[in-house]
């Protein structure tokens, strides 16, 4: 491999890197705006001017590309002087609003100027005024004063989205971004400009103005919109949700997530509509009572049908470990063989950029864990229809809504004699149900999910439950976990009394056998690995932060 | 004296009048040889860029891949926006046939099947000019696929006239060619250069119009005959366009290394009322101007210039008498800079209205001493740091202005700003840490 030096160390590179993808493949950031790794190389910011021995200028050190033995200098007096200068430039005619911005605090501009500027500026004129409000779509917000004309959202609609959306317009320092005439930002993946934004200047409409980033959490996790599984950063203040954002991951979603499942896969955590306690029926109404009686009704009720009258519906959005037992308690204590799944197909709503048909994370997990029919048993439509005809008459339900997934269930729900559902919110399913588990969201457990590119990745609780306990659960800590206290207007959070379907079901079978003693979501799977040779190999820590491809899997490339 | 760009031959630009007085033979000379026999001679000839840059165009030839599937491209830069510069539009309205000639020649050497002419927006006459003489050349088979039966031989290519739509950065060679394409001309990023990716990824070449016009001259009476005329390292007849003050402001044609002093003083008659030259800019508004008493014995050539601590540029000649105000000269001059800044890269986008603020502050009265070493420093700041040329094209004038001719400046300022400063900080780099790691 050939090699140059960089400050002084030597670099290993690829033919045809360039100066900066090779400084950064060795951990070393050579300070940069306009450069992105994903995206096509501009070369307008000039913040990564670096010195090359025996070349008469400076050079930018994301368009230049190592050579054997070239000797680069970021710190040398004249690349400092002209990333002073660069820097300088851009803090002119900058608003410097980073008190009301949302990008402070994540912004590259203040960091950079922290670290990169000489704190002063000469510049005592008046600044270039711009529009600071403009909807360049249903979900972006642009503010032109902030903006650096670094071109990183234009890139990305042209070359990401594929569909070209944004240009400059104008020239000099009048320069600004516009959507082209009669189009608008509205591309599924538009609020990603947001994220590569280097500045303040694109922002989420969804949660402008809603925290400083300073004051939230972020948890590693993993959307739960499709079947993707595209990797996330869950975003907590208060123990609310306020975003979600893109986690690097080159194997499933590189930089990126599409905007349906930014906005629209947390707001059920946060919303009142949440069930919080178990809810048993009593006369037409649901009572809310505690744990251990609600374990025992609904165990006693379960055993007063014999196993063919009862199914079991799973759900692909469950984790792995909510669906093995699941499935265990189904086979090996009621002796059930109806157990399934329903899918959730949007047919035609998938593309060859991030989006899958398939809109649960967990499909194939499920099945691998166990969520299928025994060989005399019924599938899914089969099941609602030996409802429908009274042949099943108890429904255990986990985690889905089967009255929103086809309305007609709703009266063959009715037809039943025992329904047992989970579920996080109140829904039309849960109307019709005789007793409720709170089920814990995606967003408050461990576990993981396996996309349909056979890939495990793990989930990890952000918002704390009644009995979560955040630090042994590794959950992440925000500011406000460290230093608020209970007068802080945060240190009196709502905190829902939900469980982990995996818990709820353990608890329910310890009524009577004791067999499923596990203490956490990681026990589960360690014994799943075990059980099911799919998962061979795998634990939590291989697993890691960026998931592992399952074993049959390993070879095929799906990105 | 011979003239060879701009003939004095009545009706040049006439097809008759041009043929009748050998045009085309050329082309037709050039056809009896190997490509790369062309570009050697102009090589050797030492013909040099007239649209800035003075570099050969022989070498800038012969970095055309030889082989290659893709298309090649010529394109003739007739953006002509520098202020000070109008001479490339002569060409066009007097000898629209000989850069036609010059433009098959130079195809033939380099492959190229395409030429676009590109003309600035405003010269909306020479445009109709040029568009005329090319469909003319069409008419006659000089142009176009009819090429193969007017010469014969098997090479033949089309030339299309663009437009361009009225910015000065379309004359920088790789916004040109964006703008060719359809996009906004932001100058690309070099390299890759034109030769390897140029239009729509094809290698190209770009010249000036009257580089390209001296083509058939070097062809038919060969290279060292060229090479022969004026100052042996930038060889050839150079059309300067005088302007300013002088009593006969015109284009002017003559040997390279022709004396500055002759040049205003015998071809453009001289300054108005005798008075004294303040400042002179040799070479378009960009080039660095030189100081009235620094002009003796300066030879107009692009060595020579060198060496007073000019450039040659695209030969525009501007002259100032002693009553011009100077700081006026150089705030208009910033004006336009700042006006034609694309916008693209930072120092040039935020150097270029920084510098017409403080120049603009200065005119009004209200400049300081510091504010004057303040122009000079962003100048330094924006020059080698930008994309493209522009940057050095508006940080020059500002920096050669300001430091040959400081004593105009400081009689215009005030020991001390009387404006309060305001937006002094911009981070408290050396108490605070940064809160979080930098992110991609
Ligand atoms: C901002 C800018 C404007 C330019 N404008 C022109 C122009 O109008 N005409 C021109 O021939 N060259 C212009 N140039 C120079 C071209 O980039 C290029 O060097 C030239 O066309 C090459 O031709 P030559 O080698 O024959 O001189 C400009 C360069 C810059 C940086
Ligand atoms: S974009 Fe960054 S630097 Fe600008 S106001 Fe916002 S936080 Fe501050
Ligand atoms: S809006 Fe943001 S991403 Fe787009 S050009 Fe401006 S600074 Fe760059
Ligand atoms: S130097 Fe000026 S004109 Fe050239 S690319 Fe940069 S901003 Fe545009």
């Amino acid at each position: 491999m050939s090699s140059f030096i960089l400050d002084g160390k030597q670099i290993e590179f690829k033919q045809g890197q360039t100066i900066i993808q090779a400084a950064a493949d060795h951990g070393i950031d050579i300070p940069h705006f306009c450069w992105h790794p994903s995206l096509s190389i501009s070369g307008n910011c000039r913040v990564c001017l670096v010195e090359v021995e025996r070349m008469p200028k400076l050079v930018i050190a994301c368009s230049t590309l190592a050579a054997e033995g070239m000797v680069v200098h970021t710190n040398s007096e004249k690349t400092l002087a002209a990333r002073n200068a660069v820097m300088e430039f851009i803090l002119i005619n900058h608003p410097l609003d980073c008190p009301i911005c949302d990008e402070a605090g994540e912004c590259k501009l203040q960091d950079y100027a922290y670290q990169h500027s000489v704190g002063e500026s000469r510049f005592t004129e008046e600044k270039m005024h711009k529009d600071k409000r403009v909807e360049l779509g249903p979900h972006v917000m642009f503010d032109g004063e902030r903006c650096i004309s670094c071109s990183r959202c234009i890139r990305f609609c042209d070359e990401i989205a594929g569909e070209p959306q944004l240009t400059f317009v104008q020239r000099g320092d009048r320069v600004t971004i516009v959507t082209y005439p009669g189009k608008e930002l509205d591309n599924p993946y538009s609020l990603n400009v947001t994220d590569i934004c280097p500045v303040g200047a694109l922002t989420n409409r969804d949660f402008r103005f809603k925290a400083r980033v300073w004051d939230m959490s972020s948890t590693k996790s993993v959307c739960s919109g499709c079947a993707r599984g595209c990797n996330t950063d869950i975003w907590v203040r208060s123990n609310e949700i306020l975003r979600l954002t893109p986690r690097h991951n080159e194997e499933v979603n590189s930089y990126w997530m599409c905007d349906e499942g930014r906005l629209n896969t947390f707001k059920h955590v946060n919303s009142e509509s949440r069930v919080s306690g178990p809810q048993i029926k009593r006369d037409g109404k649901l009572n809310k009572s505690n744990w251990d009686e609600a374990y025992a009704a609904a165990f006693g009720e379960l055993k007063s049908y014999t196993k063919d009258e009862i199914a079991f519906i799973g759900s692909a959005a469950s984790t792995c470990e909510d669906n093995y037992i699941l499935a265990k308690f189904a086979k090996t204590v009621i002796g059930a063989k109806h157990i399934d799944f329903p899918r959730h197909i949007k047919a035609g709503d998938q593309d060859n950029i991030l989006i899958r048909e398939d809109k649960t994370p967990n499909a194939l997990g499920a099945e691998l864990a166990g969520i299928r029919p025994a060989a005399d048993g019924l599938t899914f439509h089969a099941i609602m229809k030996a409802v429908d005809e009274g042949r099943i008459k108890a429904l255990y339900v986990v985690e889905e809504d089967l009255v929103g997934l086809n309305p007609a269930y709703k009266e063959t729900l009715r037809k039943l004699e025992l329904l047992i559902v989970h579920a996080s919110n109140y829904n039309e399913t849960t109307e019709l149900a005789n007793i409720i588990f709170p089920a814990a969201t995606y967003a408050e457990k461990n576990g993981t999910w396996v996309n349909f590119q056979g890939r495990i990745q793990r989930i990890r609780p952000a918002v704390t439950t009644i009995e979560g306990d955040r630090s042994l659960d590794n959950l992440a800590m925000s500011r406000l976990d460290k230093f608020g206290t209970e007068f802080d207007r945060w240190g009196n959070v709502k905190k829902m009394d939900a469980r982990p379907v995996w818990k709820i079901i353990s608890g329910l079978a310890n009524t009577q056998s004791g067999k499923f003693r596990y203490s956490t979501s990681e026990d589960v799977f360690n014994e799943l690995v075990k059980s099911v040779p799919d998962f061979s190999g795998l634990d939590y820590d291989v697993i890691g932060e960026k998931g592992a491809a399952l074993k049959k899997f390993v070879n095929t490339k799906t990105v | 004296m011979e003239k060879i760009v701009l003939p004095d031959i009545p009706n040049f630009d006439k097809i008759d009048t041009y043929l009748a007085n050998g045009g085309f033979s050329a082309y037709r000379k050039a056809l009896t040889q190997y490509p790369d026999d062309i570009i050697d001679q102009v090589k050797k000839s030492g013909l040099r860029g007239r649209g800035g840059a003075a570099f050969s165009a022989g070498l800038k030839w012969s970095f055309m891949p030889k082989t290659t599937d893709k298309p090649k491209y010529l394109c003739v830069n007739g953006d002509e926006s520098e202020p000070g510069s109008f001479k490339d539009r002569q060409i066009f309205e007097y000898n629209p046939f000989q850069l036609i000639e010059g433009i098959l020649i130079t195809c033939y050497a380099i492959g190229a099947k395409t030429c676009y002419i590109y003309i600035r927006g405003e010269y909306h006459k020479w445009v109709k000019f040029m568009e005329k003489a090319v469909e003319t050349a069409y008419e006659k088979g000089f142009v176009g696929e009819k090429m193969k039966e007017v010469f014969g031989g098997g090479f033949f290519c089309d030339i299309h006239v663009h437009k361009g739509a009225g910015a000065y950065i379309c004359g920088e060679e790789s916004s040109l060619m964006n703008s060719i394409e359809g996009k906004r001309p932001y100058p690309r990023v070099k390299p890759p250069f034109p030769a390897q990716n140029g239009l729509w990824g094809n290698p190209t070449t770009i010249n000036n119009v009257e580089t390209i016009t001296n083509v058939p001259a070097i062809i038919n009476k060969g290279w060292e005959w060229y090479a022969s005329i004026g100052e042996p390292k930038h060889p050839g007849t150079i059309l300067f366009g005088v302007s300013g003050h002088v009593n006969k402001p015109g284009v002017y044609e003559l040997p390279s290394g022709t004396l500055l002093t002759d040049i205003i003083y015998s071809y453009a008659g001289g300054v108005p009322g005798n008075k004294k030259i303040k400042c002179v800019i040799p070479g378009g508004s960009s080039m660095p101007p030189l100081r009235g008493d620094q002009l003796e014995g300066v030879k107009m050539d692009a060595e020579s210039l060198r060496m007073a601590g000019s450039a040659i540029g695209t030969g525009g000649i501007m002259v100032m008498d002693e009553d011009t105000d100077l700081v006026k000269v150089l705030a208009r001059i910033t004006k336009f800079y700042y006006h034609e800044s694309c916008g693209q890269c930072t120092p040039c986008r935020e150097g270029t209205g920084w510098m017409l603020k403080l120049l603009n502050r200065i005119l009004r009265g209200e400049g300081s001493t510091k504010d004057v070493e303040l122009l000079v420093s962003v100048a330094n700041n924006i020059e080698g740091n930008t994309v493209c040329a522009l940057g050095e094209a508006a940080a020059w004038p500002v920096k050669f202005m300001v430091t040959r001719f400081r004593d105009e400046f400081e009689a215009r300022v005030k020991e001390s700003a009387a404006r309060e400063v305001v937006n002094k900080v911009h981070s408290m780099r050396r108490t605070v840490n940064p809160i979080s790691p930098i992110n991609i």
